[in-house]
């Protein structure tokens, strides 16, 4: 970000996300649409590759209405995430306290709210694409691989780091990290302060109303 | 286990305290900030913070969003590049000094050769022509310059119309502002007016997608702004590396001592 000098109206604002990650959330997203089956599972960056051009085809298909191109990004966002453990990584030390039944209805609600979620950046994709700079092991299951967003209508690109983990060989995307901003952090960061406040039933009917308010907005 | 590992760094260096290899742990945790793991939150101010950043959306509805979506329709996309270059070109030295305080010499080179390459060739700063031949925009400020010092985050604060912020921030634009800011001292009051409204403008514009996008989402759009903010505030400081130490995020393992509300 550049610098502050004098403070503008909201440049704090400014600073916690500059143009370089506009939509970078956003992006992310959309590119987890898209993940590889089987095929070169196994090497990351091969793997995130095939994500991308698995992601783009759908996107650029002609023949696709907007409901198909939603579903085929909902299947290829099954197959190539590790959904179960991304919720409940959200859930952070609350799985545990949840009861078998909460469980169930949270991971229901957390793939509802994620099909919105599909859906609505669909509407905003403007044919973005990303290309692999770095690959970094974590640890025995863990790789980072680091991105560099391009943006055809301008702007300066920005970086998005994949974190997959590898399941016996097979290669799962657990977190989207734009610029610094991780998604599992972030959805983290707001259940456990919403759980703090109202517990976790509070949580389930949070999940539910936004999921009403964005069904009935269309 | 990265509460438990910052824990025992945190005794290490104490009961070390005097000891020369209490640098090496102390260099550790200010490249990777110990005190602050990924998730980690501080926020005592939670309810007067949220009453702020209620306030300010009211203010941001009003006025500045508005006038974000008039400068998109009004003013066409090569004319707002140029604007956005200008903006930053007028900080550059903010980002030089702060580079050198930091010891960051080569992004204090590339800066300053940005600086006279825009100044030149990029005319007084409307194009970014040192860009297209490989020298990036660089971003430090007095924030992270305290945090390379080994200044603590301080609470998490929303500050009236400033926005989201902590206590080394705060102090950070601060210094920016009226100490190391050679164009705001060097243009006229109504001319560091204007400048001042057209980068919130600005800012405003080009943040717009991504804010929508995380008010759409999330489902506590306080607790989204503050974390997004304050990971994006610790990935600055680290200048983009991923984040070390974070690991407990992407474990299951039960460990109650992370990341509990009532910690914060």
């Amino acid at each position: 970000m550049s610098p502050s000098k004098t403070p503008p109206i909201d440049e704090s604002v400014r600073r916690w996300a500059r143009r370089r990650l506009l939509a970078a959330a956003g992006l992310g997203w959309v590119a987890l649409w898209a993940l590889p089956a089987g095929a070169a599972a196994s090497d990351p960056k091969a793997f995130v590759l095939d994500l991308r051009d698995r992601a783009l085809a759908v996107l650029r298909r002609t023949d696709l209405d907007r409901e198909a191109k939603i579903g085929a990004l909902e299947d290829l966002l099954e197959e190539a995430t590790d959904l179960d453990l991304i919720a409940r990584l959200v859930m952070g030390r609350y799985w545990r306290q949840a009861t078998p039944d909460q469980q169930k209805r949270y991971l229901e609600l957390f793939r509802a709210l994620l099909r919105r979620a599909i859906a609505e950046r669909l509407d905003r994709y403007s044919g973005e694409s990303f290309d692999v700079t770095d690959v970094q092991k974590v640890d025995d299951r863990d790789t980072i691989v680091r991105t560099l967003v391009q943006r055809p209508n301008g702007g300066a690109p920005y970086v998005v780091d994949w974190r997959l983990r590898d399941h016996d060989g097979r290669l799962l995307v657990i977190d989207v990290v734009a610029e610094g901003v991780s998604m599992l952090v972030t959805q983290r960061s707001e259940v456990a302060e919403i759980v703090g406040q109202k517990g976790i039933e509070g949580l389930l009917a949070t999940m539910e109303e936004r999921l009403k308010k964005q069904r009935s907005a269309g | 286990m990265i509460s438990s590992l910052s824990a025992f760094a945190g005794r290490w260096q104490t009961t070390r305290l005097f000891s020369a290899a209490r640098l090496v742990p102390l260099g550790v945790c200010l490249l990777a900030g110990c005190a602050t793991a990924r998730g980690d939150v501080h926020d005592p101010l939670e309810p007067v913070n949220r009453a702020v950043f209620a306030v300010n959306r009211v203010v941001d509805g009003l006025v500045l969003e508005p006038a974000a979506e008039v400068y998109g329709l009004v003013v066409p996309r090569p004319v707002r590049r140029m604007v956005r270059n200008l903006l930053d070109h007028l900080a550059a030295p903010v980002v030089f000094v702060n580079a050198l305080l930091q010891g960051e010499r080569e992004r204090a080179g590339i800066t300053l050769g940005r600086f006279m390459i825009n100044s030149t060739l990029g005319l007084f700063g409307l194009f970014d022509f040192a860009a297209e031949l490989g020298y990036l925009e660089q971003d430090e400020d007095f924030g992270q310059t305290l945090a390379v010092w080994g200044a603590g985050e301080g609470v998490y604060l929303v500050l009236p119309l400033l926005g989201p912020s902590t206590v080394r921030d705060f102090v950070g634009s601060a210094v920016d502002t009226v100490l190391l800011d050679p164009a705001g001292l060097a243009l006229s009051g109504e001319a560091q007016l204007a400048r001042l409204a057209t980068e919130a403008v600005v800012t405003r514009y080009e943040l717009d997608p991504l804010l929508d996008d995380l008010e759409r989402s999330s489902l506590d759009f306080y607790a989204a702004v503050r974390s997004s903010y304050l990971q994006r505030r610790r990935a600055e400081i680290r200048n983009g590396a991923p984040a070390p130490f974070d690991d407990s995020v992407y474990r299951e393992t039960p460990d109650e001592s992370f990341e509990d509300p009532a910690n914060r």
